[in-house]
């Protein structure tokens, strides 16, 4: 009996580990047999309804490829990407922010460029319809590893009114400089104590490679040395980035704080409780989409990221990108329909700028299009673009992200010292480096 | 001839005995003990989340780089993990113990049947409620415009004051351990309640014909025969704070600075799932059970006592 009990016993604990090793991907069908494409996407309910009616039309056009399009909210598509890739379980094509997705590239995980598939002749050809190095980011050893869904920089929305109420006029007394920004903000800003009740302008916490790392290179810093193998570079500029933080800060000025609610959403409502946020073009289709009453009254307007008044080089925000990428895991056949699937959704840019949630796809041909230049302040978003450069996308860039987070919290919420802070960092973000 | 074995009835009743345990044995082993013997397994190679290579061999340097000292001045250390999670624990667990103990004696003590089961509802109710909901709940009450603030202001007489509920390292710490009290109390006195009515009326009666105060009675009786409870309750609640992470999650993901509330298992999830270093998130969960081992076996061994007759 005592035997039974042992052989059973030890049944019962590794027969887990042979469901485990059973685990793999299941094949997928061949090419000449109907495919399935899993498409996984962040949530966006503008581009939901244009999607899902570009997918009804390519299923039509393409009956022996079905898709389901799966979304998630932006915050936890990164981490279900990444554990269903971790489990071999990655769907078949995706997007995520380029600083998250480089690391499928350099892990290869993802396959490259199907050119004929997507609709292009060639890789030139493909290259030849895209604005000049937006492909480079997920370019690798010759070969492409994905196409843009969007391109996304942000500049300043202000509302027109709150500006109104403290006598200044927006068209005139906007910020241009980040001091100018502080001053403008202190008077815009109503207090009870030590609580704001209505903010002048806040940041966009906690996308710190976003704007905080052009706002130090405007002082002349750099997150890395031109070979990539020294981090934090000029402790100026550094320095000098941390204490106006620390200065906007609950322990210096009392502008804001990371822990009101984000900005970018208040905004919308139209409440007195925000006039200055940062975000991208995307967001006139949410203001329009949230509170269609102030999106018409045009009492809203979007001017350039300030920059500082010693600022030594004239840097905007920095832009980012989400690419739709292909599985190398997947069966070749789906892999084939995905880049097709792809190819099909990006001819439709114009649908996606002006139906889609306004997210601009920086093919050669949108740029250059009348619906482009026709959206209010579009100029904008297209000039900052020219003076700014992709974000910081390396493999461990959510690791940097992490302990810049740390640096500017703790010079703006315990007080630290922005020197101390700034060794901490270094410390930090050079073992990062020398571990990559 | 084959002679028929003779199989006494426990021996059968202990085969059936096992067979009926079998399927949650095969549900631990799945979702419990392969996850153990993995991760003390992958806490000894560099794997990698998104890495297809061939995870290398490292003995046990990710347990060394965990209790580096020249790391510990980094807020973000291991080390600092360590103290946010004794903090955290310490704050939680021994307040949990001593008010959930006194408030199941209070509710035990009502003379009035519906004002017992309101309240042990009431208490109960914040447990059925999951991490991410109350701490969303909490986060409204700890916005500088919020209720936390506006109350103290009114009660205390301070008009404005912010009173930095997730901003200042030591409030957040606080912030966390009230969301985690105010939601597991209830638990707890319910377990306390349960331990509270095992104890045979009788004993309670003949203490009174003897002469016995209430408090004699608490601290010669209740205690004593409460004892074993005390004991569950105590690792219970120890275990449960030593795993803590929605909340500091919840809080994090709103703004709140990291390195207060950084505790173990926040930095197991920073570590294994943002920053990718699987192996290292690996050799900290194995740290973390070994410490909760630890702890358990020694409040086990100091508070061993005679089983509890009535």
């Amino acid at each position: 009996m005592k035997k039974t009990l042992v052989i059973l016993l030890l049944i019962s604990m590794l027969l887990p580990l042979s469901l485990f090793a059973a685990g793999t991907k299941e094949d997928k069908v061949d090419a000449s047999k109907p495919v399935t494409v899993n498409y996984w996407t962040h949530e966006d309910p503008a581009r939901t309804t244009l999607e899902t009616e570009l997918i009804e039309q390519f299923m039509k056009e393409n009956p022996n490829i079905t898709v389901v399009r799966t979304t998630n909210p932006s915050s936890k598509q990164i981490e279900v990407v990444q554990t269903a890739f971790a489990a071999k379980q990655g769907p078949d094509m995706f997007n995520l922010p380029i600083e998250n997705q480089y690391a499928y590239i350099s892990n290869g995980l993802v396959a490259p460029v199907d050119y004929q598939a997507a609709g292009y002749k060639n890789e030139q050809d493909l290259l030849d319809k895209y604005v000049d190095g937006v492909l480079d980011t997920v370019t690798v050893g010759g070969e492409v590893y994905g196409l843009p869904l969007e391109l996304t920089n942000w500049a300043i929305y202000i509302n027109k009114r709150v500006f109104r109420s403290v006598g200044l006029d927006a068209e005139r007394d906007y910020p241009k400089t980040w001091e100018e920004m502080a001053d403008i903000s202190e008077k815009l800003v109503i207090r009870d104590g030590d609580i704001l009740l209505r903010r002048g302008f806040d940041f966009r916490y906690p996308y710190y490679l976003e704007f905080f790392i052009p706002m130090v290179e405007q002082l002349g810093g750099d997150l890395l040395s031109a070979d990539g193998k020294k981090a934090i570079i000029g402790d100026d500029a550094w320095i000098g980035a941390l204490r106006f933080m620390q200065q906007w800060g609950p322990l210096g000025r009392n502008l804001g704080s990371p822990t009101y609610k984000n900005a970018r959403s208040l905004f919308n409502q139209d409440n007195n409780d925000i006039a200055m946020t940062h975000s991208g073009l995307y967001q006139e289709a949410r203001i329009k989409s949230d509170n269609p009453e102030f999106y018409d009254s045009m009492d809203w307007m979007v001017i350039p990221f300030p920059v500082f008044e010693n600022a030594v080089r004239n840097v905007a925000a920095c832009y980012y990108g989400h690419f739709f990428m292909v599985n190398a895991d997947s069966d070749p056949a789906v892999q084939k329909a995905a880049w097709k699937l792809a190819g099909f959704m990006l001819s439709h840019g114009e649908d996606y700028l002006t139906r889609g949630g306004s997210i601009i796809q920086p093919t050669k041909a949108l740029f250059a299009s009348d619906t482009l230049k026709n959206m209010p302040y579009s100029q904008v978003f297209i000039d900052d673009m020219a003076r700014a450069h992709m974000i910081y996308y390396g493999e461990n860039s959510a690791q940097i992200q992490q302990h810049i987070r740390q640096a500017i919290e703790s010079v703006m919420l315990s007080g630290e010292s922005p020197e101390k802070a700034v060794a901490t960092l270094r410390a930090a973000v050079q073992e990062v480096i020398d571990e990559q | 001839m084959r002679t028929r074995k003779y199989r006494g009835i426990e021996r059968k009743q202990a085969r059936w005995g096992f067979l009926f345990v079998l399927p949650a044995m095969l549900f631990f082993s799945l979702f419990n003990f392969y996850p153990i013997l993995n991760a003390f397994y992958t806490s000894f190679f560099n794997r990698k989340v998104l890495s297809r290579a061939k995870p290398a061999f490292v003995g046990l340097d990710n347990y060394a780089r965990l209790f580096d000292i020249s790391r510990a001045a980094n807020p973000l250390s291991f080390y600092n993990s360590l103290k946010a999670t004794i903090t955290f624990t310490l704050g939680t667990f021994i307040p949990l113990l001593i008010l959930s103990l006194i408030l199941a004696v209070f509710i035990s003590n009502l003379s009035s049947n519906r004002a017992k089961k309101f309240l042990q509802i009431s208490y109960y109710a914040p447990a059925v409620l999951s991490s991410v909901v109350a701490a969303s709940i909490w986060m409204i009450i700890f916005d500088p415009r919020g209720l936390a603030n506006q109350w103290l202001n009114v009660l205390m007489r301070t008009p404005g004051v912010d009173r930095k509920w997730l901003v200042d390292p030591m409030m957040e710490q606080m912030s966390t351990m009230i969301i985690y009290f105010w939601k597991y109390i209830g638990y707890f006195v319910i377990l306390f309640i349960t331990g509270l009515a095992s104890i045979p009326p009788t004993l309670y009666e003949a203490a009174t014909i003897d002469g016995a105060n209430k408090s004699q009675t608490f601290w010669r009786i209740t205690l004593p025969l409460l004892k074993p409870t005390v004991v569950l309750v105590s690792v219970m609640s120890m275990l449960q704070c030593l795993k803590t992470f929605s909340t500091q999650y919840m809080l994090y993901t709103n703004g709140a600075p990291r390195a207060p509330i950084n505790v173990i298992t926040f930095n197991i999830y920073i570590t294994g799932i943002q920053e990718q270093y699987l192996s290292r998130a690996s050799a900290m969960s194995v740290v973390l059970f070994i410490i909760m081992m630890l702890l358990t076996l020694l409040q086990f061994k100091t508070t061993k006592s005679e089983n509890v007759d009535y």
